[in-house]
């Protein structure tokens, strides 16, 4: 690897990317591994929970990560795939093979109307006019009892009954998520997004029309989510208006700040990490969310690049160190 | 020469202050045509009128014939109109080759196209050592050349530069002056904002000077400069 990376063009976008892209196939792979150590179904569970934050995370770093774009719905959005699975369910009784496009559909549908308006606004508002979206989802939704159930919550069939089936399943979920935005940021549409993240008077100026890039990634960030949503209400069988609360939106942000922003596999190791963490903790309280906003700002203070640049950083200096 | 860009009784105020008042002129293709002014004469404005950064109160915007007004500034750029800042807009956390490498695709060009551009900008613009660097790890005047090259990665057919030169190492003054002086030899057009004065001597043709949003004087750079109103606007007027 030492000897195919030179210190100048390792700094290159796409072998940045590739880079990033192999250090997440290593991480999955160890993953793999990890049943080995004879895990409990509690444990394995778990984990498949925090592969679906995950997603999430690589659904939200794509908007806020690589694009500049802060939304406060990830959770929402997740929440409303999860309900278009239960609903297609409970009302219609659609299999998970029409009901998780669907959700993949529709979410991505709600996501390109809600990005018609936000990708027009600059800085706090973009997040502000998100988080009042995903209040009002997540208060329809657990006001709507006559078609939600409400608090109650909704069943969903399961996909496969055994659980380590389940693990394997979501590990694989999050490699053809992993891929899906590796294969989009090495187009030209991931150096847009990267160029509209830098400076958007800029990007502007350079050809780019930044309404309409912002609307793309709004849109299929939206869609992850969904899809997320979609595949943890099959997991877990139940969907519930706590999916969307803004706590687990501050999870998932706390994950992408902890793992490393605008990376592929930042956003995996930071849900893995404060997933398990916050497991952690839940035996001393209902501390976890203080604790988390603590470590963030410890972070975006003195680590502004997550584990994943401190990696990074390492890796620059070896290199260098090789050279020299 | 045929007029390239045609501008009529452009106007903008920012609420009660009249940054642009009624400000008209020409530019001839494959000419240099300097823009100048003490700070505040309304230069910036006019050039983010130009660039669709800002929409015009009244007035009209014409290229070849074309009225650009209301157009944004990506699709400005598509046109062929490229806008280089006074406070340089580079994309600070991919390198530099990316940043030509994006711009490259912006403009339309092809994976590889953009590649053999940018490879040849960046020998042409003496920034091959810092290739590979983020754009937010080269200096100022690295970072205005390279900003420079951005707006070159596909032939404008108007390069609007504000500043080019300000707070810049005099090699790379040199290296910027005479690639300016080698693109207007095969025809590009460019209108250059600067207070540099032996530089928009050496380049213009034609020189526009605005004061409080009007234009003061126009014609000759030489005529412009020594016309006691400019002389008048830049150091008072017991200078006349």
């Amino acid at each position: 690897m030492i000897k195919t990376l030179s210190i100048s063009n390792s700094k290159l976008w796409r072998n940045r990317l590739k880079f990033d892209f192999w250090s997440l196939l290593i991480v999955l792979l160890l993953m793999c591994f990890l049943p080995l150590l004879d895990l409990s179904d509690y444990t394995l569970g778990i984990l498949i929970v925090a592969m679906y934050l995950a997603i999430v995370a690589m659904s939200w770093n794509l908007l806020a990560g690589y694009c500049g774009q802060f939304s406060m719905a990830p959770a929402a959005f997740a929440m409303i795939g999860g309900y278009i699975v239960g609903l297609s369910d409970f009302h219609a009784q659609l299999s998970l093979w029409i009901s998780v496009p669907l959700a993949i559909v529709g979410t991505a549908i709600l996501g390109a109307l809600l990005g018609l308006t936000v990708t027009r606004l600059k800085g706090p508002y973009l997040s502000l006019t998100t988080l009042s979206f995903a209040e009002i989802s997540r208060v329809i939704i657990s006001n709507s009892h006559e078609y939600t159930r409400g608090d109650q919550g909704l069943n969903v069939p399961s996909m496969i009954n055994d659980r380590l089936s389940y693990y394997y399943f979501f590990i694989v979920l999050v490699l053809l998520t992993g891929v899906f935005i590796y294969w989009l940021m090495r187009s030209k549409l991931g150096g847009f997004l990267l160029a509209i993240r830098d400076d958007q008077e800029g990007a502007e100026s350079k050809g780019i029309d930044i309404v309409f890039y912002k609307l793309v990634a709004f849109t299929i960030s939206c869609s992850l989510c969904g899809f997320a949503g979609a595949m943890y209400g099959s997991f877990s069988q139940l969907v519930s208006p706590e999916m969307g609360l803004l706590q687990q939106t501050g999870l998932v942000i706390s994950m992408v700040v902890i793992g490393g922003i605008g990376s592929l596999t930042g956003p995996v190791i930071g849900a893995i990490l404060v997933y398990l963490g916050s497991e952690w903790l839940r035996e001393i309280g209902n501390i976890q969310m203080i604790v988390f906003a603590f470590v963030v700002i410890i972070f975006a203070r003195f680590f502004r690049t997550g584990i994943w640049g401190f990696c990074l950083g390492l890796k620059q200096r070896l290199l260098q160190n090789h050279h020299e | 020469m045929n007029n390239l860009l045609s501008i009529q009784n452009l106007s903008k105020s920012f609420g009660g202050n009249q940054a642009v008042d009624a400000v008209s002129f020409s530019i001839q293709e494959g000419s240099i045509m300097g823009l100048i002014g003490p700070n505040g004469s309304g230069k910036t404005t006019v050039l983010n009128m130009l660039s669709g950064i800002l929409q015009a109160d009244s007035g009209s915007i014409k290229l070849e014939n074309r009225s650009l007004n209301g157009l944004k500034p990506s699709k400005l750029a598509k046109l062929g109109i490229m806008r280089m800042f006074q406070m340089t807009r580079v994309f600070n956390r991919i390198s530099a080759f990316d940043n030509l490498l994006i711009s490259g695709q912006a403009l339309g060009l092809s994976f590889n196209d953009s590649v053999g551009k940018a490879d040849q900008l960046m020998q042409e613009l003496q920034l091959e050592h810092v290739k590979f660097l983020d754009a937010g790890e080269l200096s100022g005047g690295q970072k205005k050349l390279l900003e420079f090259g951005m707006c070159f990665m596909r032939s404008p057919k108007l390069a609007l530069l504000d500043e080019p030169f300000a707070a810049v190492h005099p090699k790379m003054r040199e290296t910027m002056v005479n690639f300016i002086i080698e693109k207007n030899k095969i025809g590009h057009t460019f209108l250059i904002v600067s207070h540099d004065m032996p530089i928009v001597q050496q380049l213009c043709q034609e020189c526009i000077c605005m004061s409080t949003g009007k234009v003061i004087a126009s014609g000759n750079t030489k005529s412009v400069l020594s016309s006691p109103e400019v002389i008048e606007a830049y150091l008072g007027d017991d200078h006349v």
